[in-house]
């Protein structure tokens, strides 16, 4: 298993958000958590990388611990994570941006090759600033800079936040062709027949609870699932 | 006029080095650290008892840097902990508070153990002419001191990893943390670049005139004027804004009086807040 969480409790200020989480990702496996605003999806996530101290439970990475480790040592280990806002760095151009992914070492060729081959619209976009770019070329850079760690692990906050209709599934494509890859992706997304479109598992998150897991096909299936997500009396 | 100018360059430099130290500490976290002239008078009070103890003046000089450095450093550790732990309003106004109270501390045990101390470093020979303008070996030397650590800066802030680093956590700290940099690392380490370049200040300074155990409180205005100007974060605006400042101080202070320099230093301070609030390189 690449990732592990077990009865993962997270909040905020003493507050209980998402509780009794259990998930796991296999390595090249593409998971995606669902759940309507508020579920908690955002906060699981951030309890993952480290920008969020777990209440209680276990995360760990290829049998290791990292349960209380910082953010930076989480994304150390090879855990990438794209929060929905992108925090791009607004006053440094693109290139360096990606650049900057590979903290501290120099990013590797094959890594920036993929990027440019999975977001060629970034290419003729090297030296212009990330803070002039469109909410769409935003997000490429943002997964960019993400890819460019080669992390073993993806995780995308509602990767098409903020994007039209056609931007947005764009987006889920890059995604699928990553996971042609190999690349291990946790997407948290309430788009769900986007989400469903490329992952191999998923979860339902409500209130804070994971409260059915599956494949697309069997989610796509569930009654609950079709009234509450795809809108399907 | 161009002896005026050149002096205010060669003043200006000072100003944009003493700015670098106090700009990228507020850029990393929101701390204007008011202690900041303090370090500088700890590092001249250092090199002149180093002197005075047989030391070399530039083994003296490294000595001293390196206890503001220290000095930075150790206040990183100890009273910014809490501060960082704020969110960024009762950050600003938590770190001015406890700065402020370290400068009183720092001034007033100086000022206890030795009134009279300061700092004059006197390199002689006859003065070297610039442009027709004769300038003391002194200020000679400071100004390309300060003009090389200020090539070494901007190079380093611009192309380095951990340089690079550094600017990302001032434009977005958790996309820094997201990449791997941890934002606590970075800011211990610039606090004592802030510290050292203090103590840096302080040696140049005394090449040209005498920097006394009193003059802490100066220093760090001007710091601040600079880093304003500038553009908090960064360091090419800083010495930018030195230089145009040193002009600045100089021509008011030749043609209108010295009482003058000051305020109109602040003036250029408070017109940069009205008119461009982030500074001339600001991002
Ligand atoms: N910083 C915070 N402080 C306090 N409560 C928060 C904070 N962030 C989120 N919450 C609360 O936690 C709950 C879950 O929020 P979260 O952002 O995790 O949901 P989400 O599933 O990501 O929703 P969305 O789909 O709208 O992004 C919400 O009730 C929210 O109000
Ligand atoms: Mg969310």
């Amino acid at each position: 298993m690449l990732l592990e969480v077990s009865t993962l409790a997270a909040g905020y200020l003493g507050q209980t958000v998402v509780q009794g989480v259990n998930l796991e990702v296999s390595p090249g496996e593409v998971v995606a958590i669902i759940g309507s605003n508020g579920a908690g999806k955002t906060t699981l996530m951030r309890a993952i990388a480290g920008l969020l101290r777990p209440m209680a439970g276990r995360v760990s990475l290829a049998g290791r611990d990292m349960t209380r480790w910082p953010a930076h040592r989480v994304a150390g280990a090879g855990v990438a994570y794209v929060p929905a806002e992108r925090h791009l760095f607004p006053a440094m151009t693109v290139k360096t941006n990606l650049v900057l992914g590979a903290y501290p070492h120099r990013p590797q060729r094959e890594a920036l090759e993929l990027v440019f081959e999975i977001f060629p619209a970034l290419k003729p976009r090297l030296q212009q600033r990330a803070g002039t770019l469109s909410g769409g070329q935003q997000q490429m850079v943002a997964v960019g800079r993400a890819l460019v760690a080669q992390p073993r692990l993806l995780m995308l906050d509602e990767p098409s936040t903020g994007l039209a209709p056609k931007l947005a599934k764009d987006a889920f494509e890059a995604l699928g062709s990553l996971k042609g890859r190999g690349m291990t992706l946790l997407v948290a997304e309430q788009q769900v027949p986007l989400a469903l479109s490329v992952a191999d598992r998923g979860y339902v998150l409500e209130n804070g609870r994971i409260t059915l897991e599956g494949t697309p096909h069997e989610l796509d299936r569930n009654p609950e699932v079709r009234r509450a997500y795809l809108g399907v009396a | 006029m161009k002896a005026v100018i050149l002096d205010g360059i060669i003043l200006g430099l000072g100003f944009g080095l003493l700015g670098v130290g106090m700009t990228l500490v507020y850029g990393l976290g929101g701390v204007l650290n008011l202690a900041y002239g303090e370090f500088a008078v700890l590092a001249a009070i250092v090199v002149a008892q180093a002197i005075s103890g047989g030391m070399p003046t530039v083994l003296a000089a490294v000595l001293g840097i390196l206890a503001a450095a220290t000095a930075g450093v150790l206040l990183d550790l100890s009273l910014m902990r809490p501060v960082y732990r704020q969110s960024t309003g009762h950050r600003v106004l938590l770190g001015l508070m406890l700065t402020l109270g370290l400068a009183f501390v720092i001034e007033g045990v100086l000022t206890w153990r030795d009134p009279l101390g300061g700092l004059t470093i006197s390199i002689g020979g006859k003065p070297i002419s610039i442009l027709g303008v004769p300038i003391a070996v002194g200020s000679v030397w400071a100004a390309l001191i300060t003009l090389a650590v200020g090539v070494v800066l901007l190079v380093f802030f611009a192309a380095t990893t951990f340089g690079r680093g550094v600017r990302s956590v001032i434009q977005d700290e958790l996309g820094a943390r997201l990449v791997g940099i941890s934002p606590s690392l970075v800011r211990t380490v610039i606090f004592g670049l802030s510290g050292a370049l203090a103590g840096l200040v302080a040696v140049t300074q005394s090449m040209t005139s005498p920097l006394t155990v009193s003059g802490g409180f100066n220093l760090t205005v001007y710091a601040l004027i600079v880093s304003v100007v500038g553009g908090l974060g960064s360091v090419a605006g800083a010495f930018l804004a030195g230089i145009l400042l040193g002009i600045v101080d100089d021509v008011s202070a030749r043609y209108i009086g010295s009482y003058i320099s000051d305020i109109v230093l602040l003036g250029a301070a408070a017109l940069t807040i009205l008119v461009r609030p982030r500074g001339l390189f600001g991002s």
